[in-house]
């Protein structure tokens, strides 16, 4: 019986300057992904889906873009009267402690974990994408008995932990004492007295921390052995849904090997793309692997490659813009191109 | 809580002229656009109009439409006071009293009516495609100070017979009202739209109720009688994309219509959305070998084969080396490879097994409904 057995805790506290570029005006786990979610859908769907109804998140920087979007957690069926969503921005900010699973952070809201009835706690970050089951992590951490599980795979952390809350509770009011700052350093120090366990998860897994890792999996996530492992029907990824119209293709648009969001309009040639919604690819304009977020509005004959479009940029006529795979092309969010820069 | 207007929204009818499409669910649950149900357009226009407090009344076969309005917050009209209220018939004391018409239904629930009080009653149908401020409608109803406000549209004059037929002043005032008349006297055909003062309506209604003779439909019995007996009806001037999808042909051509260059009712306009229970699939899948042209396509579908001046619903799965040609795909439809698919309709949900063959016989012009019998029969 796995009902109401487990809160979920998500830390959004990290910043990764290597996604400063799509960050500058938003958390890590607002970042849009796969043509219609953001980073953090995937651990929440998750959570959802392990029946786990009492989720808390720990925003720390730029979290407007990531409230806005959560809401009071409906589209995550968390909007609830007993438990549901909780978002926890610190009081503080504490800059010492910029690393994943900081207990400081966690002390700054104890009430959450006093008053919460659940036996154990799933942590995770904001930036993992993966269609994971908590249950099975949690009937192999009962099983085998351990302090904490860790969830790896091929060797790297995907920075999942599952442990007891009671457990938790101790290392968030001990933090300070014991002088563990992380759930990383409370399992790794040697002096630890805490038993960990690995959970080797074999699905797909990737963990978003820079802008070379999300283009290559986003790029990744187009062929369908990859996303029909994370867009699993019985298991789906909630988000904030928009009410766009579906997608118009024009007379002589060519679209080939893309993930399409609704709400645009294509009338150019699309390939190996990422395109989110209300997107709109103008007459003879080539677009070839790149990932177009929300509402940018690209002209006729253009041509970019390689390119990360953020939300609500507009590139007028005939307008190159050209990255490589291994350093795409970043357009900050609201860019304006080309011909109509001026206007 | 008074309100100064309430919609009604008639939908109750069977919409029999759709057959396979209606056989377990009412007209106004019927798919179309790629996304939408019918009932969506009344339904968006009533809280666009900021119409916050609406009436729907059903009667056959509900089940489908009650559980898609829920308690209408896809419309935003989940209110504290007012929003949305699905009005089935019920049964008083030891009778259940049925809708035996228009008028009926509206009678019936005059006691939801009287909750609110309203100065304005507005009667909607939830039959049709079209968008439309009602606010508007009803400054006219209060300008023109009439009794009763009928929205009219001007339609070809080889169609004329299928509507209701006014006959107005150049001020807009109704002279005269032929039901499906055979030697139509105007083109300005009702919509089935109609603004009455509630107590103009209340008392026609009690007055309806009790008379034998009546068939208690609006079109037939109330607007004749008022007209008859020198009330006020002013005629409202509708000009703009209005289309009744009651036959499985004009419900394929309203689809089709959405792919014009140009076309006439503006999907994408973004101050007056279509608002609809959203899906939430993924993103729609084009592989490499996919081609699509000329088409809607909604959220998760995954095309491998050719699509071409058609329309996808959600969840659509086309297989390789498979065309879709001008059709309308529904909802959760899986379509094996090498299919053939040209000029028809496929319901939701259904399964074409690799190599079928829809397609009209040649000189057929009609659209082909696709059944699970022509399945078995034919496909298997």
């Amino acid at each position: 019986m796995f009902n109401n057995q487990m809160l979920g805790v998500i830390d959004e506290t990290t910043y990764k300057h290597s996604l400063q570029d799509l960050t500058a005006q938003r958390s890590l786990g607002a970042i849009p992904f796969a043509g219609r979610y953001r980073l953090i859908d995937f651990m929440l769907s998750n959570m959802v889906n392990a029946d786990i109804r009492s989720v808390a998140i720990f925003p720390k920087y730029r979290y407007r873009s990531l409230m806005d979007h959560l809401g009071a957690g409906k589209e995550w069926d968390l909007h609830r009267k007993k438990d549901g969503l909780f978002f926890f921005p610190s009081p503080h900010l504490h800059h010492e402690y910029d690393e994943f699973g900081s207990f400081r952070q966690f002390s700054d809201h104890l009430d959450y974990f006093h008053r919460s009835t659940q036996q154990y706690a799933v942590i995770s970050n904001s930036h993992t994408v993966c269609n994971i089951q908590f249950q099975y992590v949690l009937k192999r951490h009962q099983e085998v008995g351990c302090d904490v599980t860790e969830v790896f795979q091929d060797g790297q952390s995907l920075q999942i932990y599952i442990m007891s809350t009671t457990l938790l509770k101790d290392l968030i009011y001990g933090h300070s004492e014991k002088g563990y700052k992380t759930i990383q350093e409370a399992v790794e120090k040697e002096s630890s007295a805490l038993t960990i366990c690995p959970y080797e998860y074999s699905g797909y897994a990737a963990v978003i921390d820079s802008v070379e890792k999300y283009y290559t999996h986003s790029m990744e996530l187009i062929q369908p052995r990859f996303w029909q492992q994370v867009f699993l029907p019985q298991q789906p990824i909630y988000t904030k849904v928009k009410d766009e119209p579906p997608t118009k293709y024009g007379k002589h648009s060519t679209v080939k090997n893309s993930l399409v969001a609704n709400g645009c309009v294509l009338e150019g040639e699309v390939e190996n793309c990422i395109l989110f919604r209300a997107v709109h690819v103008g007459k003879g304009t080539k677009l070839k692997n790149c990932i177009i977020m929300q509402k940018t509005q690209i002209g006729e004959d253009c041509l970019l490659e390689q390119v990360i479009s953020d939300k609500d940029v507009k590139i007028g006529k005939a307008t190159e813009a050209v990255g490589t795979a291994e350093q795409p092309l970043v357009l900050r969010k609201g860019l304006v191109q080309g011909e109509l820069m001026n206007s | 809580m008074k309100k100064q207007c309430v919609a009604m929204l008639l939908a109750g009818g069977k919409g029999s002229r759709l057959s396979g499409l209606t056989k377990n669910m009412a007209k106004p649950a019927v798919s179309f656009g790629g996304k939408y149900r019918i009932i969506d357009f009344t339904l968006s226009n009533c809280s666009n109009s900021g119409i916050d407090t609406v009436g729907i009344l059903t009667q056959y076969q509900p089940l489908e439409l009650n559980s898609y309005i829920g308690i209408g917050s896809a419309w935003d009209l989940d209110r504290y006071n007012g929003g949305v209220t699905v009005l089935p018939p019920y049964a008083e004391s030891s009778e259940v009293k049925w809708y035996k018409g228009t008028a009926s239904a509206i009678y019936e629930n005059l006691n939801y009516l009287n909750q609110y009080d309203p100065e304005y009653v507005l009667i909607l149908s939830g039959d049709h495609i079209y968008k439309m401020d009602y606010g508007k409608m009803l400054d006219y109803h209060i300008e023109k100070k009439a009794d009763v406000t009928i929205s009219v549209i001007e339609v070809g004059w080889e169609e004329a017979s299928r509507f209701g037929i006014m006959k107005a002043n150049p001020d807009g005032t109704i002279t005269h009202f032929d039901e499906k008349p055979k030697f139509p006297k105007s083109n300005l055909a009702s919509m089935g739209i109609y603004i009455f003062n509630w107590p103009l309506l209340k008392q026609y209604l009690e007055m309806d109720d009790q008379n034998p003779y009546s068939s208690h439909d609006f079109g037939k019995d109330i607007i004749p009688l008022l007209l008859e007996e020198k009330k006020k009806l002013s005629a409202y001037p509708f000009k703009g994309y209005w289309k009744d999808v009651g036959t499985v042909q004009s419900l394929w051509e309203a689809n089709m219509d959405l792919l014009k260059e140009d076309s006439e009712l503006k999907l994408f306009e973004r101050k007056w959305k279509i608002y609809s229970v959203n899906p939430n699939q993924p993103p729609q899948f084009i592989s490499s070998d996919a081609q699509v042209q000329d088409s809607l396509v909604n959220e998760g579908c995954v095309v491998y084969g050719n699509v071409s001046h058609s329309v996808l619903f959600q969840g659509v799965t086309v297989g390789k080396h498979t065309t879709v040609t001008s059709s309308v795909i529904m909802p959760d439809v899986t379509i094996g490879e090498h299919v053939v698919i040209e000029n028809a309709i496929v319901p939701n949900g259904m399964v074409l097994p690799d190599g079928a063959v829809i397609r009209s016989e040649k000189d057929i012009e009609e659209v082909l409904l696709v059944s699970e019998e022509f399945v078995e029969k034919e496909l298997i």
